[in-house]
């Protein structure tokens, strides 16, 4: 537990002077705030959440994907991961103390994307629910895309492409049904499905984002028993 | 104690270390020489449990907790400042925060804790390093290559530090390639070539085994004599 407190508040310390990371918690709400006050209040055919709901599945796609995997890949390419295991922290206690303080970060810009929109309390608890159901299966996935990267720039080049497909094909499946029937599988598309509409059939969705989890947790164990933390 | 038996290393066919036997009593500083690519460093990842050994045994006579270690990487965050990194470790080690500070003024850079890392000097990222191997009062320290590419000011610090910790009763495993301060600083070193030990003892005993001491003992001349190498 000591270990796991001291990478949580390490990385709390990290991310205020990590403006790479920082700005994806910060530019996602800030452009649905914009957005929502200068298009979506003054356009009565827009509704009134749709870039709330809009970039709140983009930043749980693509924003935690790419801060979490860049974090893991810089603390093993700077050998700084090495360090604390020596000092007696157990992988997987560098992974909930890493992890953990994402889901945290993330949990509060969803809270800041539910004032920023116009929900319910109802809809308010669901909305908080699937971001954080999301945003734990994208830390998941940038984790096991920082454990196999090398360097930062790798896992840069690997995980941009990746969070972009994740993040933005729910915008693209808006637009085009043979899209949004395969999307379905991912757990973004799920995301925007419940964003977008409270009265869809949350179950099947948290289902589906739950087996999103398994099967990332699974390949995560699969690859974690085979390369390791290699700080 | 730390001990070392016919430990043999190899990556695919390449053989890095063969039959390296050597001990290190307590409380003293025990020097590895050897040049560049000799084995040092794997030595040293063999003895704190970062690599395994493909044959031999070894025992460094504490767990992980009771050992420090400063490697050729420094592995600090960059972002945060000096006591922040020191504070780290605290954390993990279960001691209190003050003694961050207290490993700081060890190594020379109290005025320093609140400076962000990526605005220090070579050297004084090398103290910081070492100030964090030594702040859970280590048993044994590992330090390989702590005085690399340092001003000779800088490195007499370090020298001096590392005497007091055995002198506070640690027991110092160093790995350099700079005689001079092997001799200075060591009570006992081997000479590592191409994964072997090629000679081992007292500085100034090996020096008056081959002859080697015209005004003071000289480790380089062994070395080449031993070898036919010149240190980098």
């Amino acid at each position: 537990m000591r270990s796991i407190k001291a990478i949580f508040i390490k990385q709390a310390k990290d991310m205020i002077k990590n403006p790479s990371v920082l700005v994806m918690f910060i530019v996602f709400p800030a452009v649905a705030l914009i957005m929502t006050e200068l298009i979506a209040k003054s356009n009565q055919d827009i509704p009134n959440n749709m870039f709330v709901t809009m970039m709140a599945a983009i930043f749980a796609g693509m924003g935690l994907v790419t801060s979490s995997c860049a974090v893991i890949a810089e603390d093993i390419e700077r050998k700084s991961l090495r360090f604390l295991i020596i000092a007696g922290v157990k992988p997987h206690q560098y992974l909930i103390g890493t992890g953990g303080f994402f889901l945290i970060a993330g949990s509060i810009t969803s809270v800041v994307f539910a004032l920023i929109g116009d929900f319910t309390i109802t809809e308010t608890i669901k909305f908080l629910s699937v971001m954080i159901a999301g945003s734990a299966t994208s830390i998941v996935l940038g984790a096991l895309i920082g454990m196999l990267s090398k360097n930062q720039q790798a896992a840069t080049a690997l995980s941009m492409p990746i969070a972009v497909i994740i993040g933005f094909t729910p915008m693209v499946a808006s637009f085009s049904e043979p899209v949004e029937k395969y999307a379905s599988i991912l757990y973004t598309q799920q995301i925007n499905v419940i964003v977008s509409d409270f009265s869809a059939n949350f179950a099947q969705s948290l289902m589906v984002i739950g087996i999103n989890i398994v099967v990332l947790l699974m390949l995560f164990i699969i690859t974690y028993r085979k390369k390791g933390l290699k700080g | 104690m730390i001990q070392m038996n016919n430990i043999i290393k190899q990556f695919g066919n390449q053989t890095v270390l063969s039959d390296v036997t050597f001990e290190v009593k307590d409380k003293e500083i025990f020097g590895l020489l050897g040049p560049s690519g000799a084995g040092k460093t794997t030595i040293i990842n063999i003895l704190t449990n970062q690599l395994d050994a493909d044959g031999g045994n070894y025992n460094t006579g504490c767990n992980m907790f009771e050992t420090g270690l400063m490697l050729d990487t420094d592995g600090l965050y960059e972002r945060l400042n000096c006591l922040e990194n020191l504070n780290i470790f605290a954390d993990i080690y279960g001691i209190p925060c003050k003694k961050s500070l207290e490993a700081l003024k060890n190594v020379g850079l109290e005025d320093a804790a609140k400076k962000t890392v990526n605005l220090l000097s070579k050297g004084m990222r090398q103290r910081l390093a070492l100030a964090r191997a030594i702040l859970h009062e280590p048993k044994v320290l590992f330090l390989d290559e702590p005085t690399s590419g340092l001003d000779p000011t800088t490195a007499r610090g370090i020298h001096k530090l590392i005497q007091k910790l055995c002198d506070n009763g640690s027991t110092v495993f160093l790995t350099t390639h700079n005689m001079e301060e092997a001799i200075k600083l060591c009570n006992h070193v081997a000479l590592l070539h191409v994964g072997k030990i090629v000679e081992q003892g007292m500085p100034t005993e090996i020096c008056e085994r081959h002859n080697a001491i015209k005004t003071v003992p000289d480790l380089e001349a062994v070395f080449i004599k031993l070898t036919g190498v010149e240190l980098g």
